[in-house]
């Protein structure tokens, strides 16, 4: 299974794949000024590693499979991770009516 | 989900399952989590039967919880080493010492919080259960040794924590502090995930150790790269400059028991994280991570401590000093003797003691005031001496002064540092101790010299002192004892440097470390 894949799509492309979404995560991080898609930026970044450790799991441990088992503990922690975020910005939505990341100021450094 | 997690790890571990069953998983080496995590389901249990239920009956199971943790943590010192769920946890002495101080931590923290609790209105059966919740997770980080392990663990404690800065929901100060310590700590998480793939991806393993070895036999530029992310990672845990941004808002934001748990257990999770993967793992990129964390060291303790000087707010204040104070530590871990080490231990130990007594104090000051603003510090010693007094006692500790416990930790860290000629982080730490000192001690001045007129408004109203109502008995215990503890374990410390070095012995994952390092200063 993995010899006729890997004969098709070499590694890096899936490597070049995941470092380009992760830029985009890091990216959109950086500048989305709302909450919502600062936590989808991150989402992209997880995803990123997701799809490294496939590829690796598929290419360099195809016995053992402990990338894809990793892959499975990220998904996870991220769902939880994900569900928190959104109910911390559910509370500041409520006491603040905004999901403004710029109006985010009442603590400043 | 952690013990789910080593358990599939052990499944997959095994290339013959048939093996898998002569093979014991050592499960024993987390019976002091399992007393964690057993006290945080019966707290959500006891909360479900009501308020009433929960205020009575929360305290004690912590207290029996975190007792019993602290008892099997004892039991485990020094015990033959065996690594648990096939090599995904190992309860070495230098974890061992780490629980404790997070097991610690969490204990005191949760006796100076019930009457702060009680006073804001928030229920303290989810409160308890959450940072419970926050405690087994930094535990099992202490002592994980495989990359799964470690990010599950660090996630555990992670997302407790954000839902511990945003407790006090109707706050939106509180709500903010914890929407930027998740979008930061998730951020920081991503990336140590990134790095960790690389390291998967080069090694072909999880484990830590055959990492280790996998990247001594080929280092190649890319591993290179995933040290930074790594690093990045454990600096943002630490709250080392320049990943320090969350810390003072996070810490001005959330409820101070929470800082209190949050600068001491987690920085202690936080640090035991970074020997297990820059000693463990990265023994190949010795020079390039030691050189790393120099510079991390001098630039937190020369802007964590400068900083402090302009801050207005007592929690700030602490905010920024502690950033200065992981840079103390951070001499320790760069020094890698036997020393240095011990001397991070010792100072983690003493670091517990001091913060935690000043945040008591700080925390007493604003149940009674409702102000947690320096200037209304003024004059404080007429209406309050205990305040006063534990409050002097631990900032001096904090800054080093002799003969309090910090002094000694903070001699041990320079006299390690100096040992292995790191003359440009002691003289930045001695010149930067100083600065500290300058701005502990105008807290104290502010209390104790002030003439009665010059008091501010808030002690000039100063409510008369109560220790009867719910909450303030613990409170005192855990004041007192860590004032005393802080007073008087500098005197008495020789027992706290044999435990440190001990802990450094048997640990062998330093002892190796340790024996490399020597070598190569003699070759």
């Amino acid at each position: 299974m993995l010899e006729s894949s890997s004969g098709l799509v070499p590694l890096q492309a899936y490597l070049l794949l995941a470092a380009m979404l992760f830029c985009i995560g890091v990216w959109g991080l950086i500048n989305s000024r709302n909450a919502v898609r600062v936590l989808m930026s991150i989402e992209l970044m997880l995803n990123a590693v997701n799809i490294n450790l496939m590829a690796f799991s598929s290419y360099i441990d195809g016995d053992l499979i402990r990338g894809q088992v990793f892959a499975v503990f990220v998904i996870t922690v991220a769902a939880a991770e994900a569900a928190v975020g959104l109910a911390i910005l559910l509370s500041l939505y409520r006491n603040r009516v905004t999901v403004d990341m710029e109006r985010f100021n009442l603590l400043r450094w | 989900m952690p013990e789910m997690g080593v358990f599939l790890l052990a499944t997959q571990a095994m290339a013959a399952p048939g093996e898998l069953l002569n093979l014991a998983l050592n499960a024993g080496a987390i019976a002091p989590e399992g007393a964690v995590l057993v006290a945080m389901l019966a707290t959500l249990l006891v909360d479900l039967a009501g308020e009433q239920a929960a205020a009575r009956w929360v305290p004690p199971i912590c207290y029996a919880g975190l007792g019993t943790a602290l008892v099997l943590l004892a039991q485990q010192w020094n015990a033959p080493l065996e690594p648990s769920f096939l090599g995904a946890f190992l309860a070495d002495n230098l974890a061992i010492a780490f629980r404790a101080v997070v097991a610690l931590s969490t204990l005191l923290s949760l006796l100076i919080s019930w009457r702060y609790a009680e006073q804001s209105g928030a229920p303290i059966g989810e409160y308890a259960a959450i940072l419970l919740a926050a405690t087994l997770g930094a535990m099992l980080l202490c002592g994980s040794t495989d990359l799964v392990s470690v990010f599950v663990s660090l996630e555990t404690l992670s997302v407790a924590s954000y839902l511990l800065a945003g407790y006090m929901k109707r706050d939106a100060r509180s709500s903010e502090a914890a929407l930027k310590y998740l979008l930061v700590g998730s951020a920081a998480a991503a990336v140590f995930l990134y790095g960790a793939s690389l390291l998967y991806g080069l090694s072909g393993t999880t484990s830590l150790q055959a990492i280790g070895i996998a990247l001594l036999t080929s280092p190649t530029p890319l591993a290179a790269l995933s040290l930074v992310f790594v690093l990045a990672t454990v600096a943002f845990k630490i709250a080392a400059v320049p990943f320090h941004q969350w810390t003072p808002d996070v810490y001005e934001g959330s409820p101070t028991p929470v800082v209190a748990f949050l600068s001491v257990g987690s920085k202690a999770a936080g640090f035991a994280l970074a020997l297990r993967l820059l000693v463990g793992c990265f023994g190949a990129f010795d020079t390039q991570w030691k050189l790393l964390f120099t510079v991390l060291a001098v630039l937190s303790m020369t802007l964590g401590n400068v900083v402090a000087l302009a801050q207005t707010s007592m929690k700030r204040m602490l905010a920024y000093s502690s950033i200065g104070q992981a840079g103390f530590v951070m001499i320790g871990l760069v020094c890698g003797t036997e020393d240095g080490f011990a001397a991070m231990v010792l100072y983690m130990a003493a670091y517990l003691f001091m913060n935690l007594g000043a945040f008591a104090c700080i925390i007493l000051f604003s149940i009674r005031t409702g102000s947690d603003r320096i200037s209304d510090y003024a004059g404080l010693y007429q209406k309050d001496p205990l305040i006063t007094l534990g409050l002097s006692l631990c900032l001096l500790s904090l800054g080093g002064i002799p003969p309090m416990l910090g002094f000694f930790g903070k001699i041990y860290l320079f006299f390690a540092g100096w040992a292995d000629h790191q003359y440009l982080l002691v003289v930045v730490g001695l010149v930067t101790s100083v600065v500290s000192i300058y701005y502990y001690i105008s807290v104290i001045k502010m209390m104790v010299v002030k003439e009665p007129k010059e008091a501010s408004d808030v002690v000039k109203s100063y409510p008369s002192i109560q220790w009867s109502t719910i909450g303030m008995p613990p409170l005192r215990i855990a004041l007192v004892g860590c004032v005393v503890v802080t007073a008087v374990g500098g005197i008495l410390s020789n027992p706290l440097f044999q435990w440190a070095n001990s802990a450094v012995a048997g640990t062998p994952l330093l002892q190796e470390a340790i024996a490399l390092g020597s070598q190569r200063s003699i070759g």
